[in-house]
């Protein structure tokens, strides 16, 4: 099992209720994207996930164990098996992309290695092997703050991936790429979730991405899950009515590109 | 319409700044009281025999004593100086992190107070006066200046990297705690590399202060140029101390340029 969640809820310390009661529950190598208008709590649902935020009532377990049952060090070893790919990726801007990189496997890796790896990057190869994989090899020694926005945000989904989790979870992961590289870099997640045979719980904010590259969508609004379906069973109305706070068009990566060309062509001439 | 323009009609200097007025008369007679406490004879300083004295005095500090073996000894002392603001500082870096780590709240609000009230007490004992108390606790020489200054200093870096650790983004330790790290690594590559280079540009600015400060401090015994200096004109040798304050002059000069590469180096 990848996670399930019964009757979740989470309300913040201010006392606003981020998430309802939610059920949710995913297998293992699943794919499940989750769609919805900002502030339906897509991200409070994954900080959940990846027990970064502690529910507020109901009952959660992450592959196969409930975290806030186990002890300090069983949650971490259960940790080290859970990725987390933010939306702008939490890396200090000085560090190096292979040290960035090689952040993502610390959990496995005894203290003293990581702690050498700051003297002399132990493992090049691995992690230019991942940034290959999101055209970044040539980055490897750079300093993360002499990169664009996007670079940095595929730099961010390649530590997850070298970091090799059983279960990925990613917030908005391509939201500071062009669509195709954002198409590319959704490929990549999504191949390493079937090669790997992990699960892999996105939240988009393109609904057309979402139902090109994920056989379950799940639409959130206002906290509580508001449909929950395979992707050749979403209908257009559905998304309007769930869009329907953000006006009458929906978000999609396709027609942004459209606009982009658009732009850039009268900028042209 | 004129009643409710009254308030708004200048009174004088009440309008304008009473309190600037205040602090003005006050500071002129603080200024004046203290003159007429000390009794200071400013005629006797301007006088035609005060300035001959002066010139006579300043006069016997050259030319300064360049004889090979006292240079080799000036050498000695300024290295001896160097190597004492250098290891005091070092020292202090690594304790003032140490403390810096409770003293930026991580660890609970009871140890933040207690680290503070400790780097607090460091601090406000000045150099001279811990120089003093070591020189009593470990003995004569520069081993008593290295203890004066690492402990003056930790007080000074340890509340300068608490800030620092306070003001760096929670969010890459927290990912990383997130991902299964352990405590320290998830510091080290979390929070560590938004704090270094300010940490080390402190550090470098404070043995800046140091080298000056550990030429001082050899005054009360802790070895190096200042024991020199000390030694020299208390017996009326002013060529030989001339040699001595050249020499401090040099290494502060050579340690500041150095120090000022060495932070230009890491702002790049």
């Amino acid at each position: 099992m990848g996670f399930e969640l019964e009757g979740v809820g989470l309300i913040h310390d201010n006392g606003f209720r981020a998430l309802g009661r939610i059920s949710l529950r995913a297998d293992r190598g699943e794919r499940v994207a989750v769609i919805g208008p900002s502030g339906a709590g897509k991200t409070s649902l994954i900080r959940l996930l990846g027990t970064a935020l502690r529910p507020s009532e109901g009952r959660l377990e992450i592959l196969d164990a409930n975290p806030w049952r186990l002890s300090a060090g069983a949650l971490r070893r259960l940790r080290t098996r859970v990725g987390t790919i933010h939306q702008s990726p939490p890396i200090p801007p000085r560090q190096r992309v292979v040290t960035a990189i090689h952040a993502g496997r610390l959990g496995r890796w005894p203290a003293w290695k990581g702690l050498l790896s700051l003297l002399y990057p132990v493992d090049i190869a691995g992690a230019q092997a991942t940034l290959a994989r999101f055209d970044l090899a040539d980055r490897l020694f750079e300093r993360c703050d002499r990169l664009s926005g996007g670079q940095l945000q595929r730099v961010g989904i390649a530590r997850v991936l070298y970091q090799q989790p059983d279960l990925i979870l990613a917030d908005e992961p391509v939201s500071a790429l062009d669509p195709a590289l954002a198409d590319a870099a959704l490929g990549e997640l999504v191949e390493e979730s079937v090669r790997r045979g992990a699960s892999l719980f996105a939240s988009l904010h393109a609904v057309d991405l979402a139902l090109k590259w994920f056989p379950r969508i799940v639409g959130l609004r206002d906290g509580e899950v508001a449909f929950d379906l395979p992707a050749d069973r979403v209908t257009e109305a559905m998304l309007h009515e769930l869009y329907a706070a953000e006006g009458d068009t929906l978000p999609v990566q396709a027609r942004d590109a459209a606009t982009c060309a658009a732009r850039a062509r009268s900028s042209c001439n | 319409m004129s009643g409710t323009r009254e308030p708004c009609e200048p009174r004088g200097a009440i309008d304008f700044c009473l309190s600037c007025v205040l602090t003005s008369a006050l500071l002129v007679a603080a200024v004046v009281a203290s003159f007429a406490y000390l009794d200071i004879d400013f005629p006797a300083l301007f006088s035609h025999e005060a300035a001959t004295s002066i010139g006579r005095f300043a006069a016997s500090f050259f030319p300064p004593d360049l004889a090979p073996g006292f240079l080799r000894k000036t050498a000695w002392g300024a290295l001896q100086t160097f190597a004492v603001a250098v290891v005091g500082t070092l020292l202090a870096g690594v304790a003032g992190l140490l403390c810096a780590l409770p003293a930026s709240g991580r660890h609970g609000a009871g140890a933040a107070r207690l680290a503070r009230f400790v780097l607090n007490l460091l601090r406000s004992v000045p150099e001279l006066v811990w120089a003093t108390l070591m020189v009593l606790a470990a003995g004569l020489g520069p081993f008593a200046g290295v203890l004066a200054l690492a402990l003056h200093t930790t007080g000074v870096l340890g509340r300068l990297f608490a800030e620092a650790i306070e003001n760096a983004p929670p969010q890459p330790e927290q990912s990383l705690v997130d991902a299964g790290c352990g405590a320290v690594v998830a510091f080290v590559y979390g929070t560590l590399p938004s704090v270094w280079p300010q940490s080390v540009a402190y550090g470098l600015y404070r043995l800046e202060m140091n080298i000056r400060m550990a030429a001082v401090l050899g005054f009360v015994g802790a070895g190096g140029l200042g024991q020199m200096l000390y030694y020299h004109l208390s017996i009326f040798q002013q060529a030989q101390a001339a040699t001595v304050l050249i020499a401090m002059f040099v290494l502060v000069l050579v340690v500041d340029a150095l120090s000022d590469r060495l932070r230009a180096w890491m702002e790049r």
